[in-house]
């Protein structure tokens, strides 16, 4: 409880400055620009439990900007988890901003996203997780408020798992407990520089996000927490270092926290 | 033939740039604190042919921008770059060169094959350098373009369209028309 406290007061403290919402864990609900592109390698170093193993996935992705309102991203999945390296899977995120009120310096915004992911690795949990874990989809929205000083970000979302490609290792637990409820709030904070001068300056943000999951069948859920470091460079390419802590586990997972590391590079009038 | 065509637009670039000039629009977008943002919007509008370059002040999301010489400008292109990055207009300025034109509240003068509806303002001759701020909705946050609209009663500004009340004289309907102030 105490842990949880001195959580919410750093994620308070984020708040205090300047706001940046360009989360790693989540999404807000501003798009990318019409007609750019992202590229992004995201690695995650996962400690499973009870066992100590340490599982690493890669999960190189492409994002793009079709208009103002609509966007998407492709990515795969490939990791070590089953003892060797696999491609268990890929999905389409795709998302529409619908809600916008802007004023200098800040807006709110909101849009609908939709997610399709398929994989073929072994079901070994009761959380469904459609990054890189289970076959799905997902049905969500993202509300964003930027304030000069404050952001703010908040997703719900329906995720319905269904059956993995193969349908492997289903223990009778998960294939009942498939449907789920996923939360999200992000909040962020810019830290360097004190005063913007070019694009070619450093920026540095500091981030808290926290995950959440209810399972809707059996009622458990699970709460993480994740401070994110990241560097936006040359005002094109980011690179984040984030860390996953499990506040709750009751909702079961066999490696539920863990480092990562992403690159991301973005071009502008990509086509 | 292709002599004939060089001499017109010869011609036509040669009245444009003797009657009509724009030197400079100054913006300032909504919606964005970060510097990869604003960097969306400066890359977004460096794909219009007739800006030569952008100054870009990233604190105050300001862009000051220079237009190419005897070039037409799309002014409505530069709002919808913006918006094509992701953001709003919140206020747009142009500097632009008039040769001795005579303005009224709420009356219409032609520019560039466009039209400038002047709002706000009392009749007076313009010679050289002016400043016109746009008025009309997508140019101006949504507080203000309420508080602009208050100050004519005349309905092109409120349905954004050139032909309703602005007919006859010497506009043609479909032209482009922007509300200005100076």
């Amino acid at each position: 409880m105490r842990k949880l406290i001195f959580l919410f007061a750093l994620s308070a403290l984020v708040q205090n400055l300047h706001a940046q919402e360009l989360f790693t864990y989540t999404e807000p609900a501003s798009n990318m620009a019409s007609r750019s592109m992202g590229f992004r390698m995201t690695s995650t170093l996962m400690t499973e439990r009870p066992t100590a193993v340490v599982n690493t996935h890669f999960n190189p992705e492409i994002m793009v900007g079709i208009s103002k309102r609509w966007m998407f991203h492709l990515d795969a999945f490939i990791s070590n988890r089953a003892g060797e390296w696999e491609a268990e899977g890929g999905s389409i995120y795709i998302k529409r901003r619908f809600y916008s009120i802007d004023d200098v310096h800040s807006h709110f915004r909101m849009a609908a996203i939709g997610r399709f992911s398929f994989n073929n690795s072994d079901i070994h949990q009761e959380a469904v997780d459609l990054n890189g874990h289970n076959s799905g989809l997902e049905l969500g929205l993202i509300a964003t408020q930027l304030l000069h000083k404050v952001a703010l970000s908040g997703t719900i979302s329906y995720i319905q798992g269904t059956e993995n490609v193969g349908e492997k290792f289903y223990t009778k637990d998960v294939k009942l407990n498939r449907r789920a409820l996923g939360f999200t709030f992000s909040t962020g904070k810019l830290f360097l520089p004190k005063s913007y001068q070019d694009y070619n300056q450093l920026n540095v943000n500091g981030m808290v996000e926290w995950i959440g999951q209810t399972n809707l069948n059996s009622g458990n859920t699970f709460l993480d927490v994740s401070p994110v470091l990241q560097f936006i460079i040359k005002s094109r390419m980011r690179l984040d270092l984030g860390y996953r802590i499990p506040v709750s586990n009751r909702l079961s997972r066999t490696a539920p926290g863990g480092g990562l590391i992403r690159f991301e590079y973005n071009i502008f009038n990509a086509f | 033939m292709k002599t004939i065509i060089s001499f017109i637009s010869a011609f036509f670039i040669f009245i444009v740039s003797a009657n009509a000039q724009v030197s400079k629009i100054n913006l300032q977008a909504s919606g964005l604190t970060c510097s990869m943002c604003s960097n969306a919007i400066n890359k977004s509008l460096k794909t219009l042919s007739f800006i030569d370059n952008i100054k870009s002040n990233i604190k105050e999301s300001e862009f000051e921008i220079q237009i190419k010489p005897n070039s037409k400008v799309d002014f409505s292109a530069v709002k919808k770059k913006v918006e094509d990055a992701g953001f709003f207009v919140a206020k747009m300025e142009a500097i632009v060169d008039l040769q001795n034109v005579n303005i009224e509240n709420d009356a219409h003068i032609d520019f560039q094959g466009d039209v400038l509806h002047f709002m706000n303002v009392k009749p007076r001759l313009l010679n050289g350098l002016t400043q016109i701020r746009f008025l009309d909705k997508g140019y101006v946050s949504a507080k203000e373009y309420k508080k602009n609209s208050t100050m004519t009663s005349m309905n092109c500004f409120r349905s954004g369209k050139t032909i309703l009340c602005c007919e006859g004289k010497h506009q043609k309907a479909g032209q482009t028309l922007y509300h200005v102030t100076l």
